[in-house]
């Protein structure tokens, strides 16, 4: 050959990559109904540009490929055959399948190394281009046809762009798993150096107490140097290990894309008109938390489509637009990632919410009365709530909202949370860590045993003298700024037994209580503890396959000295705490007198607004809540109330307005309203007085015997 | 010779004038049917033309039937992606065409050799 034509290989790389990501745009606006013939022409010119210049260069996988994917493209200019998911899935694959060879192109610019032309895909698409007919009388069969033709792996490759831009090594997953457990277990055994380091201090400063000398001296030289070794040598480490686990990162744009896809297909199937908006795909998040991201997200998706957006009619009836939205976005926020799918639909009222929770009798009325509007929004992640009446074979699948919850909390580690105005529409909110492989750790001790909190939980950490706990309906509290926070002891709540105490090098000496402050959403729960032994990144390891239902066990953690140690999950201790205390909430609430007197407790914190309850539904009174003086207004207006207890800094609405507006209705005017708050200052309380508030309550020396003993004086 | 490669792809276009500059000829480049006209006013010493078949808006075969229209004979070959006989057949009065292969560096200048041996 006179002249060497494979020089242009690589401007032929570049200018395919430019075509094919050309047509992936256009097949993305085909595939939602855009296909004038503009468009068409163009993902027609862009595959004949590929097959004219690939077959110059003797590239005939891919001249072979692209001129099927020509064929198809000119029948469908033609008009020949129609736009259906089934052909715009063929389409997909064969720009894929270009794409591939493209990269392989790449890393080899042999053409010769190219793998063999795709047959059977070339077939499909030459047979969708063809079989116009049966494609035009039934759709439905034609669609699914050529689908199933194709060889698997063509499929498998479009799963995973983030390897396939360029510069790549393809490398098996479970060789990258191997490595990151390696990796994992070289961090983990680092612990041990450490320990290693503190014993040779320990001899060091023995040997300087008990002598002068050449062998201290050296000893110390020795000890400092292994001490500066160890510690460069785990930045080192946790570099490596960090670069290790970015390998196995991956955009959500894995989950995003075919969820929109769904989207677009579930909207088609439903009748409905519905655009979904991405945004923040790019967001890379670990390989092992994509996995399990799937199916939670595509159930939200499901239930939007089929129970939030409504029909056109519908909605233009509402005075809506008549095409919904969807959107899937993800933002990331330190070391989190927040996800947020939101529809613009029908929304969940809360009536509809009360209504099935009590048909169910998940709830007792009595509990009803009491729930705060989020609490009651929590109701549907309940087992059982989301079940047959309410989910079509669509959003079915047997599959509720709490196993949702379930993936997302004890598979994720993560929190979710729902949103929704009625009319308005619904938003999940969805925050998972980055990696589940390596987190923030406390360990701490309890009655001799280490245990785990991953950071995430963790809301401080304080000492408080014992004197500081406040007893409210038969339990233990802490006021943490302006807010009551249940105490309970670790060591009793999982009922861990007592071990002999171990040596230690620093006992704790003074007689304060430890508390490990935990919050989940806007729930505390305290925690007493003996001691923090140590904070720091560690790396997670599951739980072997046959413990993995062991809700209360997160996953364990290895120390020094080839030590496990569980980490305990905290939404389930928070459970285990709630349940704990539910025997005196029922038998309060069974216990009722002949004229239960009605209290409206208003205040932002949840944890106070539960104890102000419990306390005073032990006292027997019937307790409504509300979550801001706003709330606290309208409910008070709408129902009727013996007293109001409200807190003073709240958002929307403070406490003082609260009590100055309740004051200038004829019906409130001369209740009994009392002021909690933890604002000591005299002139907090003139100003309460001055707006008509009957009783100022301070916090800080919060006596449930106080609140019960005002409250009666002021109601009799 | 002074030889117009009109193509709208310009690698391809690119590789085509490798091809001719390769044996000795001048090229000039256009990349569609408007600027190869520009390009043969501009160029009165263009000798012959090399076109691709499928472009937009013009397309070769629309390109030579312009140029006799307009009473330019200059000798016309026609490089396809597709097959050659669908393009001859659609245009016999073309001078050749031939397929847009990897063995361009041989049929283009034989096709070349045979056009302008017709001429003389």
């Amino acid at each position: 050959m006179a002249l060497d034509i494979r020089k242009f290989i690589q401007r032929f790389i570049e200018e395919a990559r430019d075509h094919l990501s050309n047509m992936g745009e256009g097949l993305a606006a085909l595939e939602q109904g855009g296909g004038d013939a503009e468009l068409i022409n163009g993902l027609f010119r862009s595959a004949h540009t590929i097959k004219g210049s690939s077959r110059m260069l003797k590239l005939v996988p891919v001249t072979e490929t692209a001129h099927s994917l020509e064929d198809l493209l000119s029948a469908l200019r033609e008009q020949r055959v129609s736009a259906s998911p089934g052909v715009c899935s063929l389409l997909y694959q064969g720009v894929d399948a270009l794409t591939d060879l493209v990269e392989q192109l790449t890393n080899n610019p042999d053409p010769a190394a190219l793998t063999p032309v795709n047959s059977q895909l070339c077939q499909a698409l030459k047979a969708a281009a063809e079989e116009q007919q049966l494609l035009s009388v039934e759709p439905a069969a034609s669609a699914s046809v050529p689908e199933v033709i194709v060889a698997p792996e063509v499929v498998q490759e479009a799963s995973n762009p983030a390897l396939r831009t360029s510069d790549t090594v393809r490398i098996r997953l479970s060789k990258l798993e191997e490595l990151i457990k390696l990796m994992g277990e070289v961090v983990s055994s680092h612990a041990g150096f450490r320990e290693l380091v503190d014993t040779a201090r320990q001899l060091d400063r023995r040997g300087q107490l008990e002598g002068r000398g050449e062998l201290p001296a050296a000893w110390h030289q020795f000890t400092r140097n292994l001490r500066e070794t160890v510690i460069a040598q785990e930045d080192l480490m946790q570099e490596l290990h960090d670069k290790a686990l970015q390998m196995r990162m991956l955009p959500l744009n894995i989950v995003f894309e075919p969820a929109s896809r769904l989207v677009r297909d579930l909207a088609r199937s439903l009748g409905k008109q519905v655009e979904c908006r991405i945004r923040g795909a790019e967001i890379e998040l670990d390989r092992q938390m994509i996995d399990q991201l799937a199916d939670p997200v595509i159930h939200l998706l499901r239930n939007a489509l089929d129970h939030g957006i409504e029909t056109p009619e519908a909605r233009q009836a509402k005075g809506k637009p008549s095409q919904g939205l969807v959107s899937l976005s993800a933002r990331q926020d330190g070391g989190w990632v927040e996800l947020e799918i939101s529809d613009d639909g029908a929304g969940i009222s809360l009536e509809a919410i009360r209504s099935k929770a009590l048909k169910k009798e998940l709830v007792t009325p009595e509990q009803l009365e009491t729930m705060s509007d989020q609490e009651v929004m929590d109701l549907i992640f309940l087992p059982g709530f989301s079940t047959s009446a309410m989910i079509t074979e669509l959003s079915g699948r047997g599959v509720g909202m709490d196993v949702v919850k379930r993936s997302i909390v004890d598979g994720l580690q993560g929190v979710i949370s729902m949103h929704s105005t009625p009319g308005e529409g619904s938003r999940f909110v969805l925050r998972l860590p980055l990696s589940l492989a390596m987190m923030r750790v406390l360990l701490v001790q309890s009655a001799g045993h280490q245990v785990g909190f991953t950071a995430q939980y963790v809301a401080e950490l304080i000492s408080m003298p014992e004197t500081a706990l406040i007893n409210v309906a038969d339990r233990n509290a802490v006021i943490i700024r302006n807010e009551f926070v249940p105490v309970v002891n670790l060591a009793e709540l999982i009922g861990l037994p007592a071990l002999p105490e171990e040596r230690r090098l620093l006992p704790r000496t003074e007689k304060d209580l430890l508390l490990l402050v935990t919050r989940v959403h806007h729930e505390k729960l305290a925690l007493v503890v003996d001691e923090l032994l140590d904070e720091r990144d560690l790396v997670i390891k599951q739980l072997p396959e046959h413990l993995r239902d062991r809700p209360m066990i997160a996953g364990m953690v290895t120390t020094g000295h080839n030590r496990l140690v569980s980490l305990l999950h905290v939404p389930c201790l928070m459970d285990m705490a709630r349940r704990s205390r539910q025997p005196s909430a029922v038998s309060a609430t069974t216990a009722k007198t002949e004229k239960q007197r009605r209290i409206l407790v208003v205040d932002d914190s949840l944890n106070t607004r539960e104890i102000e309850r419990d306390v005073l539904e032990a006292w027997g009174y019937q307790v409504t809540l509300a979550e801001n003086g706003q709330d606290g207004l309208d409910k008070a207006l709408a129902d009727d109330f013996d007293a109001v207890l409200t807190d003073v800094e709240m958002p929307v609405m403070d406490g003082f307005t609260l009590t100055a507006r309740l004051r200038q209705d004829e019906r409130y005017s001369n209740r009994p309203i009392v002021i909690i708050t933890s604002r000591e200052k005299e002139s907090d309380r003139r100003r309460g007085i001055e707006v008509g508030a009957d009783a100022y309550i301070v916090k800080g020396s919060f006596d449930q015997n106080s609140l019960v003993d005002t409250l009666r004086v002021l109601l009799d | 010779m002074l030889i117009l490669v009109v193509d709208d792809d310009a690698l391809a276009g690119e590789m085509t004038a490798a091809v001719l500059e390769d044996q000795g000829h001048q090229v000039i480049q256009a990349e569609d049917a408007v600027s190869a006209m520009e390009q043969l006013n501009e160029h009165p010493g263009i000798e012959l033309i090399v076109s691709d078949m499928n472009m937009p808006l013009v397309s070769g075969v629309e390109l030579f039937r312009e140029l006799r229209e307009q009473g330019k004979k200059l000798p016309f070959i026609l490089l396809t992606g597709d097959d050659p006989a669908v393009a001859s057949a659609q245009e016999p009065a073309l001078d050749a065409c031939i397929m847009k292969d990897f063995s361009l560096d041989e049929t283009l200048p034989q096709a070349i050799a045979q056009v302008l041996a017709g001429y003389n």
